[in-house]
C-alpha cells in the first residue's frame, strides 16, 4: 500500500513553475526523505499534499485519498508540521493542545503531549513568548495526536540546536517504529542521512533522484574512497592499481593515492595493493556524504538545463 | 460542531485583543456620560421634557451605531488575513478541519467577541441609565439587544469576509477602513449626489421615495431604521422616523417600500452576501 502516490504534478504561480511534472512514491511503513535546494519546490508540493495550495494539474493522493477532494479524511489520520508556519501568540501552549485535540477528536492529555516533546514546564505560558525550538516541539506534539498514520514534516528540524535536532529524529524514529509513515523534507543533509530509508531529490520543480542512500552513492560513483600514503608515487602504480579487482577509480591527489573501491572489500583491496603494486605506509577512508552527493545532484543538473 | 472547535479558539484568542477592550473602555465611559446627561436634562436630547426608557434606548442606538462598525473592525479585519500572512492558518488547515470550519468558525468567533465587548458596555451603560431613571421596558431593551446582536454579527460577517478576502493585512486593512468611509461616513451624500445627477445636476425640493431605498444600504441606518421596524410604538414617542438624514415627507403618500422593515431586509443582505462571497474565495484561493 502506497501512502502517498504524486503523478504528474504541476504547479504554476503565474507563470512562475514551482512543480514542473513531479511524479513520486512513498511507501506505507518507510521514512522518507524530501531533499532540495531551497526554492526546489519541496514546500509547494508539501503544500498540494495539504490542500493549501491547488495543483495546476496532476494528481495526488494520500493515504488512499485524494489530497484535493478529500482533505479531510487525508488530515484526519496525518500529522503536520508546516514550513512557515505561525504558533497562536496569545494562547497558552496547553491551549494550542485542547483546541488541536478537540479539533482532531483526540483522547490524549495536552501535558503528557507536551512532556513527550519537551516542554511540559511551559505548557501555561503563551506560545508567543516561546523560542523557535519551542515552537517547534509545541507544533510537534500537534502533529503527534491521535497516533496518526503519516506524519508529514516540512523542515522540522528548522531552529532546532544539535541537542533539539537528535531528539527531533529520535521521536521521527520512535513514531516510524509504531507503524508511522515518515514524509520530511529538509536541506540539512546530516537529518536526512541519519533517519532515512530513502531519498527524493528535486531541483527546479523537477525529480533529479530517488533511491536510498547506498542506492544514491553507488549511483553517482562517490561511494567510499580510499587515500593511500605509500611508499612511491608515480603513474606506473596508479595504472595497476586501477587494473585491480573492485577498484573503479584511482588517481593521485595531493601526495596520495586516490582509489574510489566499488563492490568488493576496502581491506581486499589495500590488501592487495600492499602485496603486488606497493608497500602502504598509511591510508584513510572517507565516506561521502549525502551533503556531496546532493550537491553532485543539483548542480549536475543545473549544469545540463542551463 | 468543527466550527465550533475553531469559534472557542478564535475567541480565547481575540477576546484578549487589547484594541477591544480599549474601544469598550471608551464606549462605557462615553455611555455613562451620555447616560447621566439624559436624565439630568432629557429635553436636550429628546422631544419630551420627561426622561424614559424609551427615550434612552433611542439614543444609545446612536452610540451603538458607530461603536459597532468600529469594534468590528477592530476586531475582524486580520481575523483572516492575519492568520494567512503570519502562517498560523497552516497550524489551523493541517488538522481535520475544512477552510469552510476555518472561516465559519472565525465569524462566530469574532461576533462572540464583539458581543461579549459590547455586552458588557451596554450591562453598565443601560444598568446605571435604568437606575437613574427608576425604570426598564423590558421589550424595548429585549428588541433593542437582539437587533444590536443582530447588526455585531453582520458587521463582524462584513469584516471577516473582507479580511477572507486577501493574504496580505495590509490589504484587508485598506478594503475594511475603506469599507467603514463609504457605507458609513460618505454614504449620506450618496443618495443627494444621485439626485443630484439624475435630475439634471440640481437639487429638487422634495426627494423621490426610491431615496429611501438607496439610504438603507449604509448597514448602519438599516439598523437604525430596523430599531424602528421593532419598536413601533417607542419609536413614535420619540419622533424617530424613517429617512436616515434625507427628508422623505412622512404625510404624502408612500409606495409599499418606504417603511422601516426595509431595514431588517438590508440587514439580512448585508449577513447573507458578504459571507457568501467570503467563503467563496476563501475556499478556492491558495493560501
Amino acid at each position: 500500500m502506497t501512502a502517498i502516490q504524486i503523478d504528474d504534478l504541476s504547479k504554476l504561480f503565474g507563470d512562475v513553475v514551482a512543480v514542473d511534472g513531479l511524479s513520486l512514491t512513498v511507501e506505507e511503513g518507510e521514512i522518507f526523505g524530501f531533499l532540495g535546494p531551497n526554492g526546489a519546490g519541496k514546500s509547494t508540493t508539501i503544500d498540494i499534499l495539504l490542500d493549501f495550495i491547488r495543483p495546476t494539474s496532476g494528481s495526488v493522493t494520500v493515504l488512499g485519498h485524494d489530497a484535493q477532494r478529500e482533505g479531510l479524511a487525508v488530515r484526519r489520520r496525518t500529522g503536520v508540521l508546516p514550513d512557515a508556519y505561525h504558533v497562536y501568540d496569545r494562547l497558552t501552549g496547553r491551549q494550542h493542545l485542547e483546541f488541536a485535540i478537540e479539533a482532531k477528536g483526540g483522547d490524549e492529555v495536552p501535558i503528557a503531549l507536551l512532556d513527550r516533546v519537551g516542554i511540559a514546564d511551559a505548557a501555561d505560558r503563551r506560545a508567543g513568548g516561546y523560542s523557535k525550538g519551542m515552537r517547534q516541539r509545541l507544533v510537534m506534539a500537534i502533529a503527534l495526536i491521535g497516533d496518526p498514520d503519516l506524519l508529514i514534516l516540512d523542515e522540522p528540524s528548522t531552529g532546532l540546536d544539535p541537542n533539539g535536532a537528535r531528539e527531533m529524529r529520535e521521536i521521527i524514529r520512535r513514531e516510524n517504529e509504531r507503524g508511522t509513515t515518515v514524509f520530511f523534507s529538509s536541506h540539512v543533509m546530516e537529518q536526512v542521512e541519519a533517519v532515512c530509508d530513502r531519498v527524493a531529490i528535486i531541483n527546479r520543480g523537477q525529480l533529479v533522484a530517488v533511491d536510498t542512500i547506498q542506492g544514491l552513492r553507488d549511483a553517482t560513483e562517490a561511494g567510499e574512497t580510499l587515500y593511500i600514503d605509500a611508499e612511491r608515487l608515480d603513474e606506473e602504480i596508479v595504472i595497476q592499481i586501477q587494473k585491480i579487482d573492485g577498484v573503479s577509480g584511482a588517481t593521485i591527489d595531493e601526495d596520495r593515492i586516490r582509489v574510489v573501491v566499488g563492490d568488493r572489500s576496502k581491506f581486499r583491496v589495500l590488501e592487495t595493493i600492499d602485496d603486488t603494486v606497493v608497500p602502504i605506509q598509511d591510508f584513510s577512508v572517507v565516506t561521502s556524504s549525502l551533503g556531496d552527493l546532493f550537491t553532485h545532484y543539483t548542480t549536475e543538473e543545473q549544469e545540463v538545463r542551463a | 460542531m468543527r466550527a465550533i472547535t475553531v469559534a472557542k479558539k478564535d475567541f480565547r484568542d481575540a477576546v484578549q485583543s487589547r484594541a477591544l477592550w480599549g474601544l469598550v473602555a471608551v464606549f462605557v465611559l462615553l455611555l455613562l456620560l451620555t447616560t447621566y446627561a439624559y436624565t439630568q436634562v432629557p429635553e436636550l436630547f429628546g422631544p419630551t421634557p420627561e426622561a424614559t426608557f424609551g427615550g434612552l434606548i433611542f439614543f444609545t442606538v446612536g452610540i451603538t451605531s458607530l461603536f459597532v462598525p468600529l469594534a468590528a473592525l477592530v476586531v475582524c479585519y486580520k481575523s483572516v488575513a492575519g492568520e494567512r500572512e503570519l502562517g498560523s492558518i497552516k497550524i489551523l488547515l493541517s488538522l481535520p478541519l475544512t477552510r469552510s470550519d476555518a472561516f465559519f468558525g472565525k465569524f462566530v468567533g469574532r461576533t462572540g467577541v464583539l458581543a461579549f465587548g459590547l455586552g458588557i458596555g451596554l450591562l453598565a451603560g443601560l444598568g446605571i441609565g435604568s437606575v437613574l431613571l427608576g425604570t426598564v421596558d423590558p421589550i424595548a431593551l429585549f428588541g433593542f439587544l437582539l437587533l444590536t446582536l443582530t447588526f455585531a454579527a453582520v458587521y463582524s460577517g462584513v469584516m471577516v469576509s473582507l479580511s477572507a478576502l486577501t493574504g496580505s493585512t495590509t490589504r484587508a486593512t485598506t478594503l475594511a477602513i475603506g469599507f467603514f468611509i463609504v457605507f458609513e461616513l460618505l454614504w449620506d451624500a450618496v443618495p443627494v449626489a444621485v439626485v443630484y445627477v439624475i435630475e439634471g445636476f440640481s437639487l429638487p425640493t422634495t426627494f423621490p421615495d426610491w431615496v429611501f431605498l438607496v439610504t438603507q444600504v449604509s448597514p448602519s441606518t438599516a439598523y437604525l431604521t430596523s430599531l424602528i421596524a421593532l419598536l413601533p410604538d417607542v419609536a413614535a414617542a420619540q419622533g424617530a422616523t424613517v429617512g436616515g438624514g434625507v427628508d422623505v415627507d412622512p404625510t404624502a403618500v408612500e409606495p409599499f417600500y418606504v417603511t422601516p422593515e426595509v431595514g431588517l431586509v438590508f440587514l439580512a443582505l448585508w449577513l447573507a452576501i458578504p459571507l457568501l462571497v467570503g467563503y467563496y474565495r476563501f475556499t478556492t484561493s491558495d493560501l
